[in-house]
């Protein structure tokens, strides 16, 4: 039994990872409609730019914030410039231009940081909470602790600000939001900018685990894409518990499922979007129009 | 987003009316004959033209064109994205290869068998993606490009793990007096031929009509009777098959197979063939054949990451200046400069 | 026509891509008067209001007491005063009935201005006030309607233009909500432009009355005169008034 409970808190470590990634994806959902297949490069972009700051000597917390920062500008950046000229084009190409930029965004921190892993620091100490016979790392409480205070920035950000309302009016209704005076271009921008932050939490967080490379969110974005699907993808809560539901399934299946073991864990995701399509496809908290007109 | 509008780009020509458009057209379908014949006439004689390193990689260009060519029947024409293409690709050559290895089928049969899988595999896969928007379709095929490798590596007793296996290629029999690079060309040649008739043919049958009614609107065409998930299936499955039939002739061409020529890279490549050779255009296959083949090729001596900047830059700006990509940017200077011809 | 004019549109030409639906507007509107526009189905009432809101593009000249407002985006033309509830009233449907209003007022500045027009908005709708944390996905089709000119009215908007507010209402809810648009109007002398299928609930509120027909004015005058005039009622609205 304990040892159950041991995989299912490793699960919800792993989950709160792909929760915050899947939120970024959600996130953009929202506002346009559309599913940015380009968002775990960009997280992994924003882990070597966190690198990068922690190399020239930065300690690990302003660094983030930094990072942070940069991540919100360059989103806002990449709506405006490569996004902007396909609004209002037909889905396929929106698609495809995300996942040009995933191409890009891959290649250029090839370029620009080489192939080569490299070691990210872990900003949590080492050892663990043993509690009950259960011991949860450190890491791992940190990685759910900066998650929560993430969603919990959103939170207040969406509930209780004026930009926040601004934002939920343009994911309801963009024409009346128009109307009522908010900039909807700007808001777009924003949310963009607001899910490349999110998402490079998910990137700082997950580099000290699975080494810096170019090719380390591939798989993490499937996570999320299962996260996503899971919780509906017009459901920013639903993309939190989605997350930590596949990440809990991951370990449990990797743990207890002979034929999964540790190296077809990644078929788990796969799994799970299936069965969400084929069961429930707007997801556990999503609204049952999947289609948007 | 009702109020946006929706772009689509329809290719404009002006015809002339009455027995003229018809004259016209006759001409033009005995002009496309004529350059299809002047291209395969070019096509068999390149192999006693070029040394063999080039001839294998023309040989390359044709295969990775068969499996554009699915890819562009499901993209191009039925409007559904596939990130996923790889995987039936990678299905056709490793059925190949365990076909060869354990049971040492001849190779002419290995064909047939690696596309019928891989079209009874997309089929499967099909049915519940295609239930839904593409959107939900792009997830799936590239959780099953991800999910490959790993699947790949683990069944070692098969598909000899990481280490992959290794094949005889096809022997050129001795009446053709070809070296062994010259008949695999052929053999390319001729499935890649097959291929484009009968590519050409679906698209012409009902099938194809189907297909275009969904791209240009899902919601008219269902309105009109068109099963819409029937024909997106169906699409996905010809798409899967073509995919397959590349596979094969992969494996035949390289003799060796191993999970890591497989990854995601190779979906995303082929994607980004097709829409920089051409979406939905019958060149648009070939032509991403020889981006696919080429481009990396040369620019991975300015860097190892830049066949990656080359593409993902490329795609974004052919989406952005010409949704039509090589193919359609060649007809329009073409159209364009006749047009200049024309007026003095 | 009048240099007092408060809303001065001229040769007003607009449409959807290749489809034009506007072909010369003149009309003006004075201040603090409502005015109605009339007309049969697929006149172009409804696109006049989306020029005259900035949802399309347009050709011509609009002025809003003297200031120029052809070809703004609708959000400068919010900030602007320009308030406009539009066909299908533009709900905000998974938020709730009182973000719908703070968002009326949203170029708006000062919390404390506004607290104080969610009263205002409440005293004229007093069934709102009662669903203030309410989804107004949940709403009524009237109690939608009267959010969506609450909406408008947070703005304290100089320019009020209401697009078929009694589509799809019950004639009791119709006459409730014409009422309280002719209190605002007496009120706070808010300028109103209404588009309505019903000639002769309109009337009953306007001061002024434009008949639009085929994208063209055809009759324009007082809404006692087109009220009086049956010839007219009857060949351009095609029925008694």
């Amino acid at each position: 039994m304990v040892g159950f409970l041991q995989q299912v808190v490793e699960g919800l470590g792993a989950g709160a990872i792909y929760a915050s990634l899947a939120l970024a994806l959600v996130l953009i959902y929202q506002f346009t409609g559309i599913v940015n297949f380009a968002q775990g490069e960009l997280a992994m972009f924003s882990a070597y730019i966190a690198w990068q700051f922690t190399a020239a000597g930065l300690p690990f917390w302003p660094a983030l914030v930094l990072t942070l920062a940069v991540s919100f500008a360059g989103g806002m950046l990449i709506e405006r410039v490569v996004i902007r000229p396909v609004e209002g084009a037909p889905e396929l190409t929106v698609v495809i231009v995300t996942v040009g930029l995933f191409i890009f965004v891959n290649a250029a921190a090839g370029w620009i940081w080489s192939f080569l892993i490299k070691d990210f620091p872990n900003p949590f100490p080492g050892g663990a909470l043993e509690a009950g016979g259960l011991s949860v790392g450190y890491s791992t409480l940190g990685v759910m602790a900066v998650v929560a205070v993430v969603m919990g920035l959103l939170y207040l950000l969406f509930q209780r600000t004026k930009v926040g309302l601004g934002m939920r009016a343009v994911a309801a209704n963009p024409t009346s939001a128009r109307l009522v005076g908010i900039r909807v271009g700007w808001t777009l921008a924003l949310g963009w900018g607001l899910a490349a932050t999110v998402g490079a939490v998910s990137g700082v967080l997950v580099a000290p685990l699975l080494f810096l490379e170019p090719n380390m969110m591939g798989g993490v974005l499937i996570y999320a894409f299962a996260a996503a699907t899971l919780g509906g993808f017009d459901s920013p809560g639903g993309a939190v518990v989605g997350g930590l539901v596949v990440g809990v399934a991951e370990t449990l299946a990797g743990a207890y499922v002979d034929v999964i073991g540790s190296d077809l864990k990644v078929g788990v995701p796969l799994i799970i979007i299936l069965c969400i399509l084929l069961l429930r496809p707007q997801g556990l908290f999503g609204r049952a129009a999947v289609e948007r007109a | 987003m009702s109020g946006r509008a929706e772009v689509t780009e329809k290719p404009v020509r002006a015809d002339a009316p009455g027995r003229g458009r018809a004259l016209a057209r006759i001409a033009a379908g005995r002009r496309r004959w004529i350059v299809a014949a002047a291209l395969l006439a070019v096509a068999c004689s390149l192999p006693f033209q070029l040394v063999p390193f080039r001839v294998f990689q023309f040989t390359m260009v044709l295969v990775y064109a068969v499996a554009l060519l699915g890819l562009n029947l499901l993209v191009g024409h039925a409007g559904q994205i596939s990130l996923g293409h790889g995987a039936f690709f990678a299905v056709g050559a490793y059925g190949t290869a365990i076909m060869l290895d354990r049971w040492d089928v001849p190779h002419v049969l290995t064909l047939p068998a690696a596309a019928a899988t891989a079209f009874a595999l997309g089929l499967a896969l099909g049915l519940p993606a295609m239930r839904l928007r593409g959107l939900y379709l792009a997830l799936v095929t590239l959780a099953i490009a991800i999910f490959l490798v790993p699947l790949l590596k683990r069944f070692e007793s098969v598909t000899g793990g990481s280490m992959g296996l290794t094949l005889g290629k096809p022997a050129p029999p001795a009446w053709t007096g070809l070296a062994e690079d010259q008949w695999l060309y052929f053999l390319a040649l001729a499935v890649a031929v097959a291929a484009f008739l009968l590519a050409r043919g679906l698209l012409h049958s009902r099938v194809g009509r189907a297909l275009h009614a969904v791209r240009d609107n899902e919601a008219a065409a269902e309105v009109m009777g068109v099963r819409l998930s029937f024909y997106k299936t169906l699409a996905f499955a010809w798409s899967a098959m073509f995919a397959g039939a590349a596979g094969s002739v992969y494996t035949w061409v390289i003799g060796f197979v191993s999970p890591d020529s497989f990854a995601v890279t190779l979906s995303i490549t082929l994607l980004a063939g097709i829409v920089v050779g051409g979406l939905g255009s019958f060149s648009g296959p070939l032509l991403g054949g020889l981006f696919v083949m080429f481009v990396p090729g040369i620019s991975q001596d300015v860097n190892d990451a830049a066949p990656g900047v080359i593409f993902g830059l490329l795609i974004i700006t052919v989406m952005y200046v010409a949704p039509t990509g090589l193919a359609g940017l060649a007809g329009r200077v073409a159209r364009s400069t006749k047009k200049i011809l024309r007026k003095e | 026509m009048s240099g007092d004019a408060f809303l001065a549109v001229e040769g007003l030409h607009a449409g959807y891509g290749d489809a034009r639906v506007l072909h010369g507007v003149d009309l003006t509107v004075g201040r603090g008067e409502i005015c109605a526009i009339l007309g049969p189905n697929g006149a172009g009432k409804t696109t006049l209001l989306r020029a005259l809101s900035g949802m399309i593009r347009v050709r011509g000249d609009v002025r809003l007491d003297g200031t120029g407002l052809a070809r703004r985006s609708p959000d400068a033309l919010a900030r602007q005063g320009v308030a406009h509830v539009p066909e299908g009233r533009g709900t905000f449907m998974p938020l709730t009935v009182e973000e719908n209003l703070r968002l009326g007022a949203f170029v708006r500045r000062g919390r404390g201005a506004v607290g104080a027009d969610l009263d205002r908005v409440c005293a004229y709708f007093p069934v709102l006030r009662t669903r203030l944390k309410q989804v107004a996905g949940s709403l009524s089709g009237g109690e939608q309607q009267m959010l969506a000119i609450g909406r408008a009215l947070m703005l304290r908007p100089r320019l009020l233009l209401l697009d078929e507010p009694s589509l799809g209402l019950a004639p009791l809810v119709t006459e409730e909500l014409f009422r309280i648009v002719r209190a605002v109007n007496e009120e706070e002398r808010t300028t109103v432009v209404v588009v309505e299928q019903n000639a002769h609930l309109a009337l009953g509120v306007a001061q002024q009355a434009h008949v639009l027909e085929s994208g063209r004015i055809v009759l324009s005058g007082s809404a006692e005169r087109i009220r009086a005039d049956e010839q007219v009622a009857r060949s351009y609205l095609g029925y008694r008034v």
